[in-house]
């Protein structure tokens, strides 16, 4: 299979200028130009199938939303190739994205003052969407997204689910080749989170469209991409399967036991014992160091065990840690 | 107490000292204008030497005073008390223990005294640069009218004052403070100077209080007005200030109590 | 068939902007109102004094009242199409990320622009243009033949060009600035006061600036010249009158290239 976004050695270079205060400084402001280079993205590289559903993470700052805006076709690289669907999205801007959807945050994209519906309607005729595709599609989205309840609801009044809700369908309406969300479930409960999520695994699965998605709730990723890319600083760290990732550096599990009786000597080699309560022993053990079936039939060899859990470490917890430890950085990219 | 206000006007000086970016294509703007104004000014005179007491100095010098005043005296505008009432905002200002009416004053004069050095100043070293400008005929003069400067600011912010009550009954308080603002320009011989007009239109334009923010200090710089009535020129931009401050009282009055009795 | 398919898009664009703002009918009568009145009274000021001086360089009252009836006319006219443009306004969608929502359509960015509003309540002050300029045909009484018909309207339409192009390159420097676009206000607003009045009461600096650099004395003063039959004192050659349509739309061309480049520096700079 060809990718249907390929990236080569893409890198985009920022002159922030410097500014001087006062009205002194305006005017050197005007005579001199001081700036320094920032290195938004700097040279990254990577492949995606179509159908795939990539999460692509970041602290703030790090290139991520750069990234986006290059490969929408907002922002023009400073080198480096970008290819999506056969086209070169700034050289080819119009006829890109009419072949992409994307949805920005907490940005809305429809008429303000205009019902739901005729905000739609109005994107069939920008996007050129053929009348029979669009009433499919219109019916597909208003079953999925729970549409009805408010499409003849001015978009002014909309909740921020429900407008996330009408922004996701409007994005999809012309049946892009790719779709890009960046923060599809900033600032919303954890109900309408849910039925975002479930919509986007449906469209990813149901009509293999390749999306990529940025986010800061790592739930998002836990649940709906089984590739992960992060950048941080402009350089692309990782790209791989989440669970390679957590396995890398999730640093340790742990195992919860409930022994029969209260045990004196709970000790075992390879786990040491971070909480007693009782029965109830936890160990924290090292992934290389030692299997959980191993540490189990140590255990269950000396005392009789009535329930025991392994508790993965969280997602949440271990980004947290490679962003701040920067466990990526010597990794080579 | 006096303090307080004092504080109060320091503290507006400053915030309008922030907007210096604004404050230079402000002030390139109205210079733009009064070079404008003053050819049109001379055009108009032609071959003739005098009209309506203005040599053709005293006009061009008339134009420089009035682009001097116009962000000194807010001529485009004001919408700040306005807006507080439309926000209700103004309920937390109410309930300061301090007078309202001189709680937005004091604001206004440190606005003031920042614009007419930011915006007025610089407008009239930039029109004593290209043209030679009248001076006041006597010491006199020039007393009052620095005199006459500050009167002008305290009739302006009391109509003004009066215009932005208007909130409290209209939602359109926006249009209403355009038209008022519109009028004020024309009828305070902004535009041209209250004397080149018919002569009843000046009667009528002399009746009202709108000659007091700008046409009464020109007369008194170029000489226009001289012995009593210089005086009588200052006591009735006085009696103006009076006049509307205490309207505005028992407006404010009014608009308090409907704001109390239905909750705004 | 696509250009059919922009206009009626466009029409489509421009209806919800004017039905948004008949939404608050009084509010929008009082504005219309308000900014008939405001414009108005300039006029009217200077008719109330010009009896005390006679004429202005030359000029009756109802010859000045043809330049201004124009300048007004046009200007608002301009106003209410290229609200899209209005750099105050534009500025604004740059900052709030609209514009790189419009970078995401597949639709002509001018397009775009001129469909994201409408300002309808810009006819107050085109009826005061209007009104005026009758005023000075009642006035002036030109002697009309076929050619001077013909011609009224090119020099209109070119005049609104003209004015457009002064928006466009305002909202072309907001993708180089944020903080400087008020003076802006000088070309426009100033350019349409001094375009009120015959050209030859300026110094002599100044009016070539506005003929050469910034042609605006070519699109409303010469062609007044050619309409009400008065001999050129600045002593151009005698098709002056005529290079309106050349000095409107050329600006308006020029304004849109120099967009174009602010367009290619935000794509490459996203400020």
């Amino acid at each position: 299979m060809t990718p249907i976004i390929s990236v080569t050695d893409l890198r985009k270079e920022f002159k922030v200028f410097r500014h001087h205060r006062g009205a002194l400084g305006a005017f050197r402001n005007l005579v001199t130009r001081e700036y320094k280079v920032v290195k938004a993205v700097d040279g990254i590289a990577f492949a995606i199938e179509p159908g795939e559903l990539v999460g692509y993470l970041g602290p703030n700052g790090a290139g991520k939303s750069t990234t986006i805006k290059m490969l929408t076709g907002i922002l023009v690289p400073t080198s480096g190739e970008i290819c999506v669907s056969g086209r070169v999205p700034w050289r080819e801007r119009r006829a890109h994205v009419a072949r992409i959807g994307a949805v920005f945050g907490q940005r809305n994209t429809l008429w303000w003052d205009l019902p739901v519906v005729e905000s739609l309607d109005l994107l069939r005729h920008i996007y050129r969407v053929p009348a029979e595709r669009y009433t499919r599609n219109l019916a597909t989205f208003r079953q999925l997204l729970a549409l009805d309840e408010f499409l003849h609801t001015p978009v002014r009044s909309l909740s921020l689910g429900q407008l996330m809700r009408a922004n996701l369908a409007a994005a999809l309406l012309h049946d892009p080749d790719v779709l890009f969300l960046d923060e599809p479930t900033i600032g919303l409960d954890i109900v309408a989170k849910e039925r975002i999520r479930q919509f986007i695994q449906r469209i990813n699965r149901e009509r293999g469209m390749t999306v990529i998605l940025t986010t800061h709730d790592l739930s998002d990723v836990e649940k709906l991409c089984e590739r992960v890319m992060m950048i941080d600083r402009g350089h692309l760290l990782f790209d791989g399967k989440l669970a390679d990732l957590l396995r890398r550096f999730g640093g340790e599990r742990e195992l919860v036991v409930d022994f029969a009786d209260e045990v004196l000597d709970a000790a075992v080699e390879g786990a040491q014992i971070v909480e007693r309560d009782g029965p109830r022993v936890t160990y924290r053990f090292a992934r290389d160091a030692i299997s959980a079936s191993e540490l189990i039939s140590r255990l269950s060899a000396r005392y009789r065990l009535v329930d025991l859990s392994v508790r993965e470490p969280e997602i949440e917890a271990t980004v947290r840690r490679i962003y701040e430890e920067r466990l990526l950085d010597n990794d080579g990219g | 107490m006096l303090a307080t206000y004092a504080a109060l006007a320091r503290l507006a000086f400053q915030r309008y000292l922030a907007y210096r970016t604004a404050n230079l294509a402000g002030l390139a703007t109205n210079a733009f204008f009064g070079a404008l104004r003053a050819y049109i000014l001379i055009a108009l005179f032609g071959a003739q030497t005098h009209v309506a007491g203005y040599s053709v100095q005293g006009a061009v010098t008339y134009t420089g005073l009035t682009q001097m005043l116009l962000a000194y005296l807010p001529l485009y505008g004001w919408w700040e008390l306005m807006l507080t009432i439309q926000t209700g905002e103004i309920a937390a200002d109410l309930s300061r223990p301090v007078d309202f009416f001189l709680y937005w004053l004091a604001q206004d004069v440190g606005r003031a005294a920042c614009q007419f050095v930011m915006r007025g100043l610089p407008i009239l070293a930039l029109y004593a640069l290209f043209y030679s400008l009248a001076l006041p005929p006597t010491p006199w003069h020039a007393a009052a009218f620095v005199v006459s400067l500050v009167l002008a600011l305290l009739v302006s912010f009391a109509w003004r004052f009066l215009v932005s009550l208007s909130a409290f009954w209209t939602p359109d308080a926006r249009g209403v403070g355009r038209t008022a603002w519109t009028v004020a320009i024309v009828l305070s011989g902004f535009m041209m100077p209250v004397a080149f007009f018919p002569p009843w239109a000046e009667a009528l334009m002399r009746l009202t209080p709108f000659p007091s923010l700008i046409n009464t200090e020109v007369e008194i710089y170029l000489g226009i007005v001289g012995g009593p009535a210089l005086l009588g020129a200052l006591a009735g931009q006085l009696f103006w200030f009076l006049a509307l401050a205490a309207l505005s009282r028992l407006v404010l009055a009014a608009g308090v109590k409907k704001l109390v009795i239905q909750g705004g | 068939m696509i250009l059919g398919h922009t206009m009626r898009l466009y029409f489509k664009l421009i209806g919800i902007r004017v039905r948004a703002q008949m939404q608050y009918r009084l509010s929008f009568w009082v504005d219309l109102a308000g900014t008939g009145l405001a414009t108005g009274v300039e006029f009217l000021t200077l008719a109330a004094v010009f009896g005390r001086f006679g004429s202005i360089g030359g000029w009756s009252l109802g010859e000045v009242a043809f330049l201004y009836g124009l300048v007004e006319t046009a200007f608002a006219t301009m106003d209410m199409i290229f609200s899209g443009f209005d750099p105050d306004f534009f500025s604004q969608q740059v900052r709030r990320g609209t514009f790189d929502q419009m970078l995401l359509r597949p639709v002509s960015l001018p397009l775009q622009i001129f469909a994201s509003e409408f300002l309808l309540r810009r006819i107050g002050r085109m009826a005061q243009g209007l009104a005026v300029w009758g005023f000075s045909l009642t006035l002036t009484h030109i002697a009309w033949t076929p050619a001077k018909l013909l011609y009224l309207p090119v020099v209109t339409v070119s005049t609104v060009a003209f004015f457009g192009g002064l928006f466009v390159a305002g909202a072309a420097l907001c993708f180089y600035t944020v903080q400087s676009i008020e003076a802006v206000n000088i070309f426009t607003y100033g350019g349409t006061y001094m375009l009120s009045y015959p050209m030859h009461i300026y110094d002599e600096w100044f009016r070539r600036f506005f003929i050469y650099i910034v042609p605006s004395a070519l699109l409303v003063y010469y062609p007044a010249l050619f309409f009400l039959d008065k001999p050129d004192p600045l002593g151009l050659p005698s098709f002056a009158p005529f290079l309106a349509p050349l000095a409107g739309f050329g600006t308006l061309l020029a304004a849109f290239a120099l967009w174009w480049v602010g367009v290619r520096r935000y794509t490459s700079t996203g400020t």
